[in-house]
């Protein structure tokens, strides 16, 4: 058995244990037992409304958004060339929420199937301007100019958010937990209608990862083994959108997954993104769901995700700027 | 002369704070109030004295304390990116006084600042360790910084989460940047713990200028490079959290002044930090000016106009930069 085989199925392993720990955890007390009944033997009973309509969807929701994260992460590190890429820190996530929080404000838009095309293009407006900013004139996007300019994008369009929920306390109160990146309180019917957005992005970035693997190694040489690197870069974008924006509709604006995940998959596989991306994406839902589960089951305080993993994330990047005198400028 | 020029913008826009409102007080009458002349209609004077004064007074303060904080920064770091705001000095101090604000409810007055100040110093100076792997870079105190101020501000959310809601309300309120609580008893606080810095800066002007210069060339011509460091880092450190106590977080003055500034006066601190002064202060005032008349009676905070100004104004210098 290869390696990448060996990390993929320990991997899943983790998750479905993951998902165990999490199904069986809760404010509702319900023992393990009758967890596995109501999963195995759905019924009418109380245990089964709970493990049906608030714990299942929540795992759901975090494998989902975890699992896009990681993808889109590992994605735009090979497209950018940049170890501190990153859905949250570029600031597609921001605008993804950005947009999301205009359509339920001032559109009164409540329908996720319509919400999730404001989350992509929300996204994709997001990426082009930081990308467009960071690599304006002749030294390119080099890591620092694009992290500064997603820094600047997202704060820029975080006061814009914060001021319609300054104006707005339905919406607030609507989104105060999703803005946080919160899980609780996710519904099967709202997500399902981004649940096939999400797999076709994560096909098509798994079907794809030659090609960024290629991409990855910068433009010149991809021209001269025969790719199209505008196109295939325009291809990547597309793909990112489509991970970022379902993430962010599902689960709000988590940072974080997509820095540290593929990171740690490069650090003990090494190779190129045939690799690196199935990994990241098993990763990237299995540390979610864990971000999910471990304060909700050890601490019992139902923390958001999104701040667990900034918490856990942000000493990460810290780490890495820290060696930045290595990194690729 | 061109800081005569700034001074007079200062003041226009200072009357210009005072006059425009609801209840508009024609410039004439603004004059009269301030200096206390006769037949000026009481409400005018109430208006202007009472209402108006003290947040105008707030705004020139704050203004001028964030864009002398930003000159420090960008001195220190040697990157004219930097400001106190992206690089997590705020943030830090804005967690502290979250913390507070969320967890006690009530807390009198004088706190505030040292709150403040305490969570900014620690900021800076947990920003420069994590910085520091023989020697540092400018590059390097950036990014670390804007990961710790992703931690601080993954702190304030948990808080906010879990807090009180009318208290975290209360603290969303005041942490998006706003001068509508400024009250005349606030402003000893804010003068007390941003003029020693201020001035303490001015005085090391020269000191400034070699430390931008680099540690080799500071240390060639005598300087106690780590020492002026240090204090140079205390004064930011002062002068944020008077800022943040007085105003909440308001971004990009501390990014924006500095260089228009320099862009007048060149790069010589000694001019630099009053005219950057001026310059801060003159933004701040206008950015509350919009704040309170773009959607009347609304009264926006004005950390978020400043806020829309400053991502433009970064891509600006980004462009600028180019060449790089």
């Amino acid at each position: 058995m290869t390696r990448t085989a060996a990390y993929s199925l320990g991997l899943v392993l983790l998750i479905l244990l993951v998902a165990l720990w999490s199904l069986a955890t809760g404010a509702a007390g319900l023992s393990l037992a009758e967890a596995a009944r109501a999963l195995l033997a759905p019924g009418e009973g109380r245990a089964d409304a709970i493990l049906w309509q608030v714990r299942l969807p929540r795992v759901v929701a975090a494998l989902t958004a975890g699992a896009a994260l990681g993808a889109a992460g590992a994605i735009m590190q090979a497209v950018t060339g940049n170890p501190l890429a990153e859905p949250g820190l570029l600031g597609v996530n921001a605008g993804a929420a950005f947009v999301v929080v205009v359509a339920l404000s001032a559109f009164g838009v409540t329908a996720s199937g319509a919400l999730i095309w404001c989350a992509f293009g929300g996204a994709g407006a997001a990426a082009v301007l930081v990308y467009a900013m960071a690599s304006a004139g002749r030294g390119g996007a080099t890591p620092i100019r694009l992290v500064l300019a997603g820094v600047i994008v997202a704060t820029f369009l975080g006061a814009l958010t914060t001021a319609i929920l300054l104006i707005d306390s339905q919406t607030l109160d609507a989104v105060r937990f999703w803005t946080a990146g919160s899980l609780k309180g996710r519904q099967l019917a709202q997500m399902l209608p981004v649940l096939p957005y999400a797999a076709i992005s994560l096909a098509a970035a798994l079907v794809f990862a030659r090609q960024f693997t290629t991409l990855s190694l910068g433009g010149d040489v991809a021209r001269s083994i025969g790719q199209n690197p505008a196109l295939w870069r325009a291809i990547a974008a597309c793909c990112v959108v489509g991970l970022a924006g379902s993430a962010v509709s599902i689960a709000g604006p988590l940072g974080f997954v997509g820095l540290v995940v593929p990171h740690m998959v490069r650090l003990t596989l090494g190779g190129g993104y045939g690799r690196i991306l199935p990994l990241s994406i098993l990763g990237g839902a299995a540390l979610t769901l864990l971000a999910d589960t471990a304060p909700r089951a050890l601490l019992s305080v139902d923390m958001p995700a999104g701040i667990t993993l900034a918490l856990i994330g942000a000493p990460f990047f810290i780490s890495l700027a820290r060696s930045h005198g290595a990194v690729r400028r | 002369m061109r800081l005569a020029l700034l001074c007079a913008l200062v003041v226009l826009a200072f009357v210009a704070a005072l006059a425009l409102g609801d209840q508009p007080v024609p410039p004439g009458e603004v004059l009269g109030a301030l200096f206390g002349a006769e037949g000026v209609p009481a409400p005018s004077r109430i208006i202007v004295t009472e209402l108006r004064l003290p947040r105008a007074v707030t705004a020139l303060l704050v203004g001028a304390a964030l864009a002398i904080a930003g000159t420090i920064a960008q001195a220190v770091m040697r990157n004219a990116l930097a400001d106190p705001g992206i690089v997590g000095v705020n943030a830090g101090a804005a967690l502290a006084a979250m913390v507070v604000i969320v967890q006690v409810g009530s807390l009198p007055e004088t706190a505030l600042p040292w709150l403040t100040f305490g969570g900014a110093l620690a900021m800076a100076v947990l920003i420069y360790a994590f910085a520091w792997r023989q020697g540092t870079t400018g590059t390097r105190i950036i990014l670390v910084g804007i990961g710790l101020s992703a931690l601080a501000g993954a702190g304030a959310s948990a808080i906010s989460v879990f807090g009180e809601p009318a208290y975290v309300q209360r603290a969303m309120v005041w942490l998006a940047g706003s001068l509508q609580d400024s009250r005349w008893e606030k402003l000893p606080h804010l003068l007390g713990w941003s003029l020693p810095p201020a001035l303490l800066a001015w005085a090391a002007a020269r000191e400034l200028d070699l430390i931008a210069l680099g540690d080799d060339v500071a240390r060639a011509r005598g300087q106690p490079v780590n020492l002026a460091r240090a204090l140079a880092i205390l004064a930011c450190a002062m002068l944020s959290g008077a800022a943040v106590a007085a105003a909440g977080l308001v971004a990009f003055v501390g990014l924006a002044a500095p260089h228009i500034a320099r862009a007048l006066t060149g790069p010589r601190h000694a001019r630099l930090i009053p005219a950057a002064a001026l310059v801060g202060a003159a933004l701040l005032l206008t950015a509350d000016i919009a704040a309170r008349r773009t959607a009347p009676p609304l009264q926006l905070p004005v950390g978020l106009v400043t806020a829309l100004l400053g991502a433009p104004f970064f891509a600006f210098l980004l462009w600028k930069r180019r060449n790089d």
